[in-house]
Formats: C-alpha cells, structure tokens, sequence
C-alpha cells in the first residue's frame, strides 16, 4: 500500500533581514514530510525556530527558500485567493492565545461566519463545540476577560469548529497550569483518535512529546538534526544537545490485556510481551527507565522480577562513569544504563548474551 | 486651510466656475477637509496599533482580506471613536474656515461661531452669550452620544462587573 504524504516539506530556509546586507537564518534546510492522520511533533529548546517553522506551513510566512507540498500539490506560491482557500484547510493554535474584543459565543464563530456558514448551522457547531471545551455557561462572556486556560480553551474551539484537515498547534500547553494543561491534552488525544486528523505540534516538553507523538522531529539552531520514533529519538539520541534535551526512555506502543489469574496487565509489543502493573487495556505507550533496567549473564532466579527478557548487546556507548547498552530482546531494543564498573564485571562487549529484567511497577504508561 | 479653499474657489481661481464661494456647500467641504486628516490618522495608528498576533490568528482561520479589515476596524472601534470626537470638537467650534469660505451671510451661510464672533462685534454680548451655551450644551449632548456608544458596546464592562 502507497501511502501518500498530506504534507511535504522540502528542503525550508528562512532568512530574516537584519541590518543592511546582512540576514539571520532562522531555519535551514528543514525537510520532512507528515502522512495522514499522523501526529508530527517538533521539539526543540526557545528560540530553534519551532514557531516560525509552524507558521509557514500555516501559511502565515513565506519561506526565503524551499517548498512546501500539500496532496501533491505545490503550496508555496499561492495567489492571496488560493492561499486563502488552503487557510482554511489548516488550523494554527498559538502558545499566547489572542481572542476578539467580544463575547464567547461569537469569537468561536467567527471561522464559520467569514466562510459564509447560514447563521442557524453556526449556531448548532457552536453550542455543541461549547460543550466539547468545557465553556458552557461562559458563551455570553467577553473572551478577553476570561483565564488563561480558558481563553486557550476558546481558541481550541475556534479551530475546532472549522473542523480543519491539519492542526498546527504550537507550543499550546505552555503557560498553562497542570488542570488545563491536562485537559488540553484530552482534546489533543480527541482530534488524534478518535477525530484521526493530521497534527503537528512543537512543544519543549518532554512528555507531551512522548505520549503524542507518531514521529518526533528535534529542531536544534534552525535545523531538524533528527527525525524518528520517539522510541528511536529516546533511545538514541544523536548528539550530545538532543540527548541533553531528551534526555532517555525506552517508549513501547503495544496492546495490553489483562490477565486474569494475576491481574497484571500483559502488553503485547510485536513479539514480546511485557507485564505491567497499570490497568489500561488496548492500544498503550509504555516507558521503562533505563536505570530501573537489570542485566545479568545468567537466568536470574529472583521471582520480583515480573520480566524477565533474553537478549544480545548490540553496542555499548561508554560515557565515563556511566555506560550505555543497547540490547536487543527478539524484535525490540531496550536502552540500559550501568556503572562502568559492573559493564568490567559482566565482561560485555557487543554480541554478548544477556538476561535483562524490571519490574512490573517500573513500567509506566504513558 | 480656508483660505486656499477660498482661493480654489474664488471667482479667478481654478475652480471659480462653479460658483460655489459663499454657499453651504463650500462651507461643507472646508469642514470635511479639516476633520478627515484627524480621522484618518487616528484610525490609520489605532488599526495599526491592534496586536498583530490577533491579525495572525484571524488569518489561519481563514478570513479574506477585507473581513480582516473590517475586525481590525472594530477591534479599534474605541480610538477611532475618540478621534472622530476630536474632529467634531475642531468642526463644531470652526470659525474662520468657515468665516473665509462661507462669509457669514444672515439665514444663509451664518452658523453659531461665525454669529458669535458678529454679535460680539456689534457689542450684543447677551446674543453672544446665549449662543455659546447653546453651543457648548450641544456639543455636551453630542459628546456624551458617542462616549456612551464607545463604551458600552462588546459589553466588555458589563460582564466584568458581574
């Protein structure tokens, strides 16, 4: 099966002017490209260009250079009419949200009325979205006079209504305390599955990273230095910044079933199966530390260790006092740290036969 | 600025034809070119002066030009007010303007301020007074018109007062 890219972006660079001769680049060569119904985040620190990567392909920016490729057509060099019409394909929720000087109810109307929706249809899309957001009750408020979180739940809802093809959020749950920011995330899950709309996201949180992302794109200085799963990005990072930035995880997305004689969770990830002690069934993210990984050359007898995996290491990455193995256990990699001390006394080398064991709590969900 | 009107319209300059020195008419467009550089400037600084985040977000969802200006027009709806009252202040109380253009001709092209100044003149100063207030009352009531206007619509006060 072909399965063909929504959104393609080729080779972008964007100068800003400075003073007279000289530019700054703000991004460099950034190519990647977003399938349907994946959910694309961009991590980077402040400042690497996240935003106004977001805002060109929110078509709010012009590229100095580069294309942007949009269902195989050519999005970059669009008359004000067309640009207009793609506009309205896309969303662009921004980290500071900017609402009308006006009442709920009609700053959330506002995409459906400047695309000519008949005044009794706006009024049902509206009231049903108010219920979605959690707004109810604050429809006749003027947005301009509500918190924060609020007023970003306004402008979830103002691209919500427009039921766009492609969410650009930048950096949203920033500035948000823990209640809204989780309750952000419940709409973010929403569009993803069950909505299953396009997303890319920038975000310099961790996380938020790891729980939506399909792919992560890691933005550094204006350039994406990586593109993978977040179990690759996690994993391996590669350089010393991402990994700082990352820092490392072991992600899994499995299939969890609960097993009924100990009621621990069994989660399916292609061929191994690794127990946890959550309770959440069906499509799941797991994290395992690599610190809470042990690694022994011989079957270990202990019974607490619920996990227990047969594997061969892969690479070795010394780090001084610290090292990092890679093992691989049948179809999947873990990343496993240990002291340069035990790695001497195990006498691993790459290609050595390991046991690698965790618990069942230490597996968290995501 | 009248007398170059007066000028354009005098019977030997380049608009003399028209015949309109010493009508209302001539009156109106002294006035109207008074009050618009004051308007067009206030609202030219408010509409630029809205953030330009709220234009960026009015944009990704989707409006047209002209709906973009329109929002930004009434997002800025309480400065451009204010400078409208600016150019009535300035219009209301216009005397030599009008004076010029106008000439001060009884039943015709006399107004309140040109009257004033004639009454005064003549050394009427009771006519004089009375016109004044009468002036300066309508020009209250007017004021207040718009003030009014310029705050209580986006019932933005009414809702934080709850």
């Amino acid at each position: 099966m072909v399965i063909i890219n929504l959104l393609e972006v080729n080779n972008i660079t964007k100068l800003y002017p400075k003073e007279a001769g000289t530019s700054q680049t703000v991004l460099s060569d950034v190519s990647f490209s977003v399938k349907k119904g994946e959910c694309f985040v961009i991590i980077g620190p402040n400042g690497s260009g996240k935003t106004t990567l977001l805002k060109i392909l929110g078509l709010l920016e012009q590229p100095t250079k580069g294309k942007l490729i949009y269902q195989e057509r050519d999005i970059t060099n669009l008359s004000k009419k067309e640009k207009i019409i793609y506009r309205r394909k896309f969303s662009f929720v921004r980290q500071k949200p900017v609402v009308l000087n006006t009442t709920v109810f009609n700053n959330i109307a506002y995409g459906l009325k400047v695309r000519g929706v008949e005044w009794e249809q706006v009024v049902s899309q509206v009231r049903e979205i108010i219920d979605v957001v959690g707004l109810k009750g604050l429809e006749k408020k003027n947005a301009r006079s509500l918190s924060g979180g609020e007023m970003q739940r306004v402008a979830i809802a103002m691209n919500f209504v427009i039921a766009p093809e492609l969410y650009i959020l930048d950096e949203v749950s920033a500035n948000l305390d823990p209640q809204n920011a989780s309750l952000l995330g419940e709409f973010i899950d929403k569009i993803k599955k069950d909505m299953q709309k396009t997303i890319i996201m920038s975000t310099h949180d961790r996380t938020e990273a790891i729980k939506f992302a399909d792919r992560i794109g890691v933005l550094i200085e204006g350039r994406l230095t990586q593109i993978g799963s977040p179990n690759e990005i996690f994993t391996s990072p590669k350089d010393e910044f991402t990994a700082l930035f990352v820092g490392y995880e072991n992600i899994f997305t499995g299939i969890g079933k609960i097993d009924e004689k100990s009621g621990l969770n069994l989660i399916k990830i292609n061929d191994l199966i690794i127990t946890a002690s959550n309770q959440v069934e069906g499509n799941v993210k797991i994290c395992i530390r690599p610190e809470s990984i042990g690694i022994v050359k011989t079957p270990p007898k202990e019974v607490s260790y619920r996990n227990i995996f047969k594997g061969e290491v892969e690479d070795i990455r010394d780090l001084g006092n610290i090292c990092h193995l890679m093992v691989k256990c049948q179809s999947e990699k873990f990343l496993i740290t240990i002291t340069a001390l035990s790695k001497e006394n195990l006498k691993l080398k790459p290609g050595s036969e390991v046991f690698i064991n965790f618990k069942a709590t230490d597996v968290k969900l995501l | 600025m009248g007398l170059i009107i007066f000028l354009l319209l005098s019977k030997s300059g380049p608009l003399g034809p028209l015949g309109l020195l010493y009508s209302t008419t001539a009156m109106v467009i002294a006035q109207f070119l008074l009050a618009v550089p004051i308007i067009a400037g206030t609202t030219k600084a408010a509409v630029e002066s809205v953030d330009p985040a709220l234009k960026e977000t009015l944009m990704s969802l989707g409006s047209t030009e002209s709906q973009l200006w329109w929002e930004m027009i009434k997002e800025s709806k309480k400065s451009i007010i204010a400078g409208i009252l600016v150019a009535f202040g300035q219009a209301i109380s216009e005397v030599g303007a009008v004076m010029i253009v106008g000439g001060n001709i009884r039943w015709h092209t006399r107004t309140f301020t040109t009257s004033i100044v004639l009454q005064t003149r003549m050394g009427e100063f009771g006519m004089a007074i009375a016109l004044g207030l009468i002036l300066i009352s309508m020009t209250f009531i007017i004021n207040y018109a718009l003030t009014h206007l310029q705050m209580g619509d986006g019932n933005y006060k009414s809702t934080r007062s709850k």
